[in-house]
């Protein structure tokens, strides 16, 4: 069906980013395209890696015992999205696809190494997290793909994520601090500052003071300026939170 | 008890249906300023109802101080203005309609800072200002004719200037108050239909009468050809007073010859009304001792494109902004300024939080001038039984000192003052005013009550059945009171100002001891202040009785974020005495949640005339998971006092309470929201933190 109406089907999965969007007027497609009873793609299984299903709710994912026990971080940023209600709603899935800045489980499911699965009548492949999401609202998912799945890698490893909000405990990230040690590598991922979210090897590889590093991805990143935060005051949290997650991985 | 809200049973005006009914959409001005040259409705759909500038222009124009409002705006002059409207079948249908009307603008020079509008080169708002001084919301207003203000109140009283000129220590400092949402749950809703030249407006308002006078005038009807039936209000907290989509509704409706429902998308909200943003500039001087001896105070209120209330918003913003303090020399300014934003008008405390937040933080800057604690400068000052107020009233029933040492011991400010702050406010009640109710015995021991106040969530019907089935003597479950309805209820004033259940109590007096006295069916009984302020000087009688409340609150700033957290919080309101104590309650906690989302989080932001938060993604209220560590508040009673209404005293002490903990920590803020971003700022010109 989307490969024959192209952009003009708007997929919709839990339908509160693109719920928001229409009542805004920013989009007004001529078709929806649901896939609410669309089977089987609401799993949660960890066999080894994790995969969530494209329909799994973020309130499945913070309460999975699987994903509490295996990737404990992962089910903590789910938690923090929103409301209840909203996270009985938002999917694994749409979060992803709409790659909308201002959101907490990209730059988690990022530093931990995810990866996507896009499916379409030519097949399947899977898509690193940091080249699905190229900007603002926009990703890599060709017209025809659907994302179905994300695949978490497993094995030992320490994470967190820091959201810090300006203004109410409901209220989308000001900035986003994801953090991952796995073996000798680290990976710091910041969100809700610019259009992907922002992540330096380079910085992480050399990484060793905390503080240093912080430093570094608050000069490293351009953030934006809106209702959470001004460019400036972004990057003074950026060096705080970066900070302050690196100290509780430690 | 079987609330219908509880269960849904509930029909709120956005549930109204009606035979043969059309469903409306409102087409707005994208600029701020601009001329209307053509409407296009060549491409709406047919059998849609259109609504062009040229179809109302036999109408009258409203408002109810300042009759600056037409229907439909020729100019628009904001960014919302409505400008076409339509109605088609189905609200789908009538989106489609609305997107295809084409509008040809002229775009005209614009006023989008309050600051800006009062220089004598500001693009000017309205050519005139025409009072709408037969209006039952009328008082005497003071326009500055070719200029954007609509209203300058004033207060002079002793002499100011000297005694700011003799005092031992002057604090001076300009604060700003954002604009703010109303954010009811439900939106505006409303459903007009014509019978035999009879306007019916089934709406969702506050204002059943000042709503009904208004009709008239725009048709060019008696106001008993009007008939307005309030329907329960999904909250309201002053958006649905006055008249606001009713008279799109009853044109189209009078167009098509069919019943037509508005009901506003929500992002329409943000460009109906909200509350005045304001700057507030104060100082006060004192002896070295702390007595108090002059404030001169000056506010510049930003009432949008229309005035709508807004000169007695500033009004009340003026007549509070001294507070609760002995003053010899006091001098007030109040501007109610146009600009080409949306409009401002009633919001929960009327102008009271502006002035009070101005004020209170000056105290405290004071207190820290003078090196004395902020709880004794203000108990030394405040005012007691039997002083006179700036208006020249004498003020009785005075509990301000009582309020603020239950604050201050609700935070345990006598053990350690660190991140803690207090506040107190004294507030007006709508005055003059006029309340009427009837009383209907069934003959078979149960019994109608009929008046015009309305429900929106506040427990006013809950109320005002407690208190007539105790005059009645009989159960609450005898008594009903159906919505008020202007065909059958007698002619009030409006539910604001939490005058209610302080002037229905009265007034429910007299119609029950009318009944008894005249032994028939019917009973009536009416109530009047009488007051009103000499807009030049401001003497005059403000308020029938006061408002009195006092906060305190605590709190923790992370310094790296400037991120603030409150401890606690604590609101003492002078109650006289309590009615529905769970109801009393609600309304301390509603406002006081209300204003810490003023104090922390919510602004109305515009850039270019747009409003770019118009939607509860971008717009932040306060959440469950907001609240203070610890919320508490409580109710002071006085045997043999009068009930005072308390549907909005404790919201404005909030904000300076919490400001006046900041600057505890050494953190002086100037302006609300305080956003971490403004913390952080103030945390960079800290100089040193208080003893």
């Amino acid at each position: 069906m989307r490969a024959e109406h192209g952009d003009d089907a708007t997929v919709v999965a839990g339908g509160t980013f693109v719920g928001i969007m229409v009542n805004q007027r920013l989009l007004a497609p001529p078709a929806f395209l649901s896939l609410r009873d669309v089977p089987g793609l609401d799993h949660v299984r960890a066999n080894g890696e994790l995969r969530l299903g494209a329909m799994t709710t973020h309130r499945a994912v913070e309460l999975s015992s699987a994903v509490r026990e295996g990737w404990p971080a992962l089910a903590a940023t789910f938690g923090v999205v929103a409301s209840a209600r909203v996270r009985n709603q938002a999917t694994v899935g749409g979060v992803l696809a709409d790659a909308d800045h201002a959101s907490d489980p990209p730059s988690m499911l990022l530093a931990l190494g995810a990866r996507a699965v896009a499916r379409s009548v030519r097949g399947e492949r899977e898509i690193p997290i940091e080249d699905l999401i190229v900007d603002f609202y926009s990703t890599s998912l060709e017209p025809d793909e659907l994302l179905v799945e994300v695949r978490v890698p497993g094995g030992a490893h320490r994470a967190v994520y820091r959201k810090f909000r300006s203004r109410s405990h409901e209220d989308r990230p000001a900035v986003g601090v994801a953090a991952c040690r796995r073996g000798d590598e680290l990976r710091v991922v910041v969100g809700a500052v610019a259009g992907r979210p922002q992540w330096f090897p380079d910085l992480c590889a050399v990484a060793s003071d905390p503080a240093e590093v912080a430093h570094a991805y608050a000069e490293a990143i351009d953030p934006i300026s809106d209702v959470s935060g001004s460019s400036g005051y972004r990057r003074r949290v950026i060096a705080v939170e970066v900070r302050r997650a690196l100290e509780e991985l430690a | 008890m079987t609330d219908p809200r509880v269960t849904g049973a509930a029909r709120y005006a956005e549930d109204l249906e009606a035979d043969g009914m059309l469903h409306a959409r409102i087409v707005r001005s994208p600029y701020p300023h601009a001329r209307v040259v053509a409407v296009d409705v060549s491409a709406v759909p047919a059998g849609c109802a259109v609504l062009v500038p040229e179809d109302v222009r036999d109408l009258g124009r409203y408002g109810i101080q300042i009759r600056d409002q037409s229907v439909l705006a020729e100019r628009a002059r904001h960014v919302g203005d409505p400008v076409a409207a339509v109605a088609a079948e189905s609200p789908r249908v009538a989106e489609e309609a609305a997107a295809a009307v084409v509008v040809d603008y002229e775009e005209l020079p614009a006023a989008l800072d309050v600051l800006d509008a009062v220089r004598p080169e500001a693009p000017l708002v309205h050519d005139g200002h025409e009072l709408a001084s037969t209006g039952a919301a009328y008082f005497g207003l003071r326009p500055q004719q070719g200029t954007n203000v609509c209203h300058h109140f004033r207060i002079r009283d002793g002499d100011a200037e000297a005694a700011l000129r003799e005092a031992d220590v002057v604090v001076e400092q300009t604060f700003t108050v954002a604009g703010a949402q109303h954010a009811p749950m439900e939106p505006h809703a409303c459903l007009a239909r014509w019978k035999s030249g009879r306007l019916e407006v089934l709406t969702g308002t506050q204002t059943p009468f000042n709503l009904r006078e208004e009709l008239a005038g725009i048709f060019g009807l008696e106001p008993e050809q009007v008939r307005v039936v309030c329907r329960p209000m999904g909250g309201s907290f002053g958006a649905k007073t006055f008249l606001r989509t009713e008279a799109i509704a009853a044109a189209l409706a009078r167009k098509a010859g069919r019943p037509v429902k508005l009901v506003l998308p929500r992002t329409e909200e943000w460009v109906t009304l909200n509350r005045h943003p304001a700057v507030v500039r104060v100082e006060l001087g004192a002896r070295a001792d702390g007595t108090l001896t002059a404030a001169r105070i000056e506010c510049w209120a930003d009432t949008g494109a229309y005035a709508d209330s807004g000169p007695g918003v500033v009004q009340k913003m003026g007549f509070a902004a001294p507070g609760p303090y002995r003053i010899p020399n006091v001098a007030v300014d109040a501007y109610c300024v146009y600009t080409n934003l949306p409009p401002n008008g009633a919001f929960r405390g009327y102008g009271q939080m502006q002035s009070t937040w101005a004020r209170e933080r000056a105290i405290d800057l004071l207190a820290d001038r003078l090196g004395l604690d902020p709880l004794e400068l203000r108990l030394k000052n405040v005012l007691r039984e039997g002083d006179r107020y700036c208006t020249g009233e004498t003020m009785h029933d005075v509990h301000y000192a009582e309020c603020l040492e239950r604050a201050a011991a609700a935070i345990g400010w006598h053990e350690d003052r660190r991140g803690k702050g207090l506040s107190v406010i004294l507030k007006g009640m709508q005055t003059p005013s006029r309340a009427a109710v009837a009383v209907e015995d069934n003959g078979d021991g149960t019994y109608v009550v009929r008046c015009a106040t309305t429900e929106m969530g506040q427990g006013a019907i809950h109320a005002i059945t407690l208190l007539a089935a105790e005059l009645l003597g009989v159960e609450p479950e005898r008594v009903s009171f159906p919505a008020p309805d202007t065909d059958t209820a007698p002619y009030d004033t409006r539910t604001t100002s939490s005058r209610s259940t302080y002037m229905m109590a009265r007034a429910l007096e007299e119609a029950v001891r009318d009944l008894r006295a005249n032994g028939g069916a019917r009973g009536y009984g009416e109530v009047a202040n009488a007051g009103g302020l000499d807009p030049e000087t401001g003497a005059g009688v403000a308020s029938t009785h006061w408002h009195q409340a006092a906060s305190g609150a605590e709190v923790r700033v992370d310094e790296e974020t400037g991120k603030l957290e409150v401890l606690r919080l604590h609101a003492a309101v002078y109650a006289g005495r309590v009615v529905n104590r769970p109801a009393a309650e609600l309304q301390n906690e509603g406002s006081m949640i209300m204003g810490l989302g003023s104090a922390l989080f919510e602004e109305v932001v515009y850039r270019d005339g747009q409003v770019v938060n118009p939607n509860f993604s971008d717009y932040a209220i306060p959440s469950a998971a907001d609240l203070p560590v610890q919320i508490s508040h409580e109710l002071l009673e006085a045997e043999g006092a009068e009930i005072h209404g308390l549907g909005e005293t404790a919201l404005p002490p909030v904000p300076p309470a919490i400001g006046n903990a900041v600057a505890a920590l050494g953190l002086e803020l100037f302006d609300l929201p305080m956003t971490p971003e403004r913390v952080c700022e103030a945390i960079e010109r800290r100089v040193g933190v208080r003893a």
